[in-house]
């Protein structure tokens, strides 16, 4: 059992501006939790998405296919510290499409459209690299089918794009079925306070 | 074009001639002797592969280069180190802002260019360091776009920079008082003309063409000066997850590729030759 957090250091905690960046609205949810609980989440150290080393693999999707939530709780998040905000990004388009009159890639990768991108700054109307993109995911479309992350993982990308567990949407089952079915053990419980931390800040599963 | 791997150098371990834990940066001296910047050593090696000389660089070795007068430029986090042709240091420049991480380093006429992957440019000095103006930042994106972390150029015979611009997908031409003169390069994810992924090429070097590295998967390619591919070097010894692989080319149009993973220089040689 862990110990119990002050209500002091949760909201030092909760402030911390990576951590809300990286949990978005689950950072909310997950500070009317009990203190002490424990909650799911997904290790991208061992997950097969985003684990260095398997370069060529396909995409896992047990993650959506094996929770018990509709659309699953685990989804792709952007953690736009890392991201290179690169004109052609392999997460958001399928790069290995036919080139439009632009020099862009023609499709889109994400099958459920869950990626948009802005330009950062004015555009440059001419010449679609002469920009900065902000990569945006759309976590009510996402399923976590993990294509994103998979292409973004070093060293085809940076490795921004990981797979999350959302506590707003988690149920957090006593024997979570993703962890169950999971080839490479890659979710955990983990401490409440653990889960509020940046994720380079948690002890490592391994 | 066709290439054949002739020779591997180096290679992980803590032999003499190896790297332990890193290898970043290569160059090719007129005597067509190989330098290597790896871990915090420079290591020279003599034309047959053979370790010749090593010697220690103060902090980790990102790049390196070879003047014309023999001297050995080493580029580091905030610093160049300048040795002479036996590895003595005669001369370290250090400046916080413009030398933030010296990826690259080479030579015009009279003056010392360094690619500043912290502030994604490149500089260019005068012989003494002194600096003259900064290329590669008069664009929208205030900068080259390297989401690699590296700054990689090289400097043609008639002086004038090739600079890899990764993030574009683009080798550009620049003069060294910065003037943008064109380009070569276009992203294509499956034409090997083009350059695929998010961003290529990493790495460039030039002699009588223009060569280049590129990531996931990693492959050298050779260009001519108009950006008309001509060779595609995609060995399998490659690790697959290396990037940011150095290259240098010598006199006999030897090609030299730094393998980041294994920590191995593969050499590959025409086969016309």
């Amino acid at each position: 059992m862990s110990e119990p957090v002050s209500r002091r250091d949760l909201l030092h905690n909760v402030v911390r501006g990576g951590v809300l960046a990286t949990l978005g609205g689950g950072a909310l949810f997950l500070v009317k939790k009990a203190n002490g609980q424990v909650v799911w989440q997904v290790d991208a150290a061992r997950c097969v998405n985003s684990r260095l080393g398997d370069t060529g693999a396909e995409a896992c999707k047990l993650c959506t296919t094996q929770c018990v939530v509709a659309l699953s709780a685990v989804r792709a998040v952007n953690e736009h510290s890392k991201c290179g905000r690169c004109s052609i990004c392999p997460a958001y388009f399928n790069i290995t499409s036919a080139v439009d009159e632009k020099g862009l890639p023609s499709e889109k990768l994400c099958p459920r459209d869950a990626i948009t991108r802005k330009p950062i700054g004015k555009a440059d109307p001419e010449d679609p690299a002469n920009n900065f993109y902000e990569y945006i995911i759309d976590e009510e479309k996402c399923d976590g089918c993990g294509k994103c992350v998979m292409k973004c993982k070093e060293p085809l990308g940076l490795g921004s794009i990981v797979l999350r567990v959302r506590y707003d949407k988690c149920v957090n089952c006593n024997r979570c079925a993703i962890s169950r079915s999971c080839p490479k053990d890659a979710l955990h419980q983990i401490p409440l306070e653990q889960a509020l931390r940046p994720p380079e800040l948690r002890p490592r599963t391994e | 074009m066709e290439y054949r791997q002739i020779q591997t150098i180096g290679g992980k371990g803590n032999a003499p001639g190896q790297f332990a834990t890193s290898l970043r940066g290569l160059a090719v001296d007129a005597h067509g002797q190989l330098y290597a910047a790896g871990d915090s050593e420079i290591k020279l090696y003599d034309a047959a592969g053979r370790l010749k000389r090593r010697w220690s660089t103060a902090r980790p070795v990102l790049s390196v280069a070879v003047a014309a007068d023999g001297a050995v430029y080493a580029g580091q986090l905030r610093q160049i180190e300048i040795f002479d042709a036996a590895g003595k240091l005669i001369d370290t420049w250090r400046d916080e802002t413009l030398l933030g991480r010296v990826t690259s380093i080479g030579f015009v006429k009279d003056g010392v260019l360094a690619g500043d992957a912290a502030d994604r440019a490149i500089r260019h000095f005068d012989r003494n360091g002194k600096l003259r103006n900064t290329i590669g930042k008069d664009n929208p994106v205030n900068g080259l776009l390297i989401p690699n972390g590296v700054v990689d150029f090289a400097v043609d015979a008639h002086g004038v920079i090739h600079a890899a611009n990764p993030g574009k997908h683009r080798v550009e031409r620049y003069l060294p008082t910065g003037e943008l003169l064109g380009h070569i390069g276009r992203f294509h994810g499956t034409d090997p003309a083009g350059f695929g992924g998010c961003c290529n090429p990493t790495n460039v070097a030039v002699r009588d063409r223009i060569y280049v590295t590129e990531k996931a998967g990693p492959r050298a390619k050779v260009y001519d000066f108009d950006g008309n591919l001509q060779a595609v070097i995609a060995s399998p010894a490659f690790d697959p997850n290396c990037k940011n692989m150095s290259v240098a080319v010598d006199g006999r149009g030897v090609v030299y590729v730094a393998d980041t993973v294994k920590l191995a220089i593969f050499v590959f040689q025409p086969v016309n030759v």
